[in-house]
């Protein structure tokens, strides 16, 4: 019987190496919409890896990061599609 | 030990986004990169138990440090891209990495985390926060108190740094105001 702390550890580690994975496509792209959703799949990624994380150490405010996290990763994916079609038409 | 993997396995995604965006010749690229640094280094700040850090490091590095560099990209001329990424001289890369061997050789030496006997512990300085932070600054999280509070100087500095390289970005661009 594995430790439930251990295995969400273990799970939130997989969900990183996902992130490390669609880092390759932000590598080589090769046009600029490949690279948005690549990062976005890593911020999803990383959403799920800090609630992981709060479950493993039992810290609910861990959970407020991974929140503005969320948020933040829309946010990040809007900016940067509306800048490459406007070209900093919005900022 | 499953601990171990997901501190590597970080370490591993932060390496390979600061990578790329020092390395990739497109300038959009390389901000996405950045980005995607942000979000991996506050996971690190999180598992070391400092969720203020992490908090302020996704708002800080991934949103506002993003959205700037986007401004300065809008305000600039893109070059066209031939290569993926920029081509590199050996000589600087033996050069860096001889430094990045002398950094590395130090961490042996520091003391495991949470260690109870480890120095800084049973410093003065460190006892005076762990007993006086909540009093003088009302924050319950001695890292945050330390960071936010105490560090105020140093965030003056930094201030100071800013305000004088805008100055001087505009005496160099002859202008009185950033339009």
């Amino acid at each position: 019987m594995v430790e439930f702390a251990t295995a969400m550890l273990a799970i939130a580690a997989a969900f990183v190496l996902f992130a490390v994975v669609a880092l390759y496509r932000v590598f080589v792209g090769p046009t600029i919409h490949d690279r948005v959703i690549a990062v976005n799949v890593a911020g999803t990624n990383t959403v799920i890896a800090i609630a992981l994380v709060a479950a493993a150490f039992e810290e609910s405010t861990f959970l407020d990061v991974a929140l503005v996290y969320a948020l933040l990763n829309f946010l990040l994916s809007i900016a940067f599609s509306k800048f490459n079609v406007e070209h900093g038409g919005v900022l | 030990m499953s601990l171990t993997l997901l501190e590597g396995s970080l370490l591993v995604f932060v390496l390979c986004c600061a990578l790329g965006a020092a390395l990739l010749k497109d300038t959009m690229a390389s901000v996405i990169a950045f980005a995607a640094y942000s979000l991996g280094i506050s996971i690190i700040w999180l598992v070391l138990q400092a969720p203020d850090v992490g908090l302020t490091e996704a708002a800080v590095g991934a949103g506002i440090m993003t959205i700037l560099f986007l401004i300065a990209l809008a305000n600039t001329v893109t070059p066209d891209v031939d290569s993926l990424f920029e081509s590199v001289r050996w000589r600087t890369v033996a050069l860096v990495g001889a430094f990045v061997l002398v950094m590395a050789a130090t961490i042996p030496s520091l003391p495991a985390i949470g260690d109870p006997t480890a120095p800084v512990v049973g410093g003065e300085v460190t006892q005076y926060y762990l007993a006086n932070a909540y009093k003088e600054t009302q924050v319950h999280n001695a890292v945050t108190a330390v960071l936010a509070a105490y560090r105020g100087f140093d965030t003056l500095g930094e201030a100071v740094v800013v305000f004088s390289a805008g100055v001087v970005a505009l005496s160099v661009l002859r202008r009185e105001v950033f339009a």
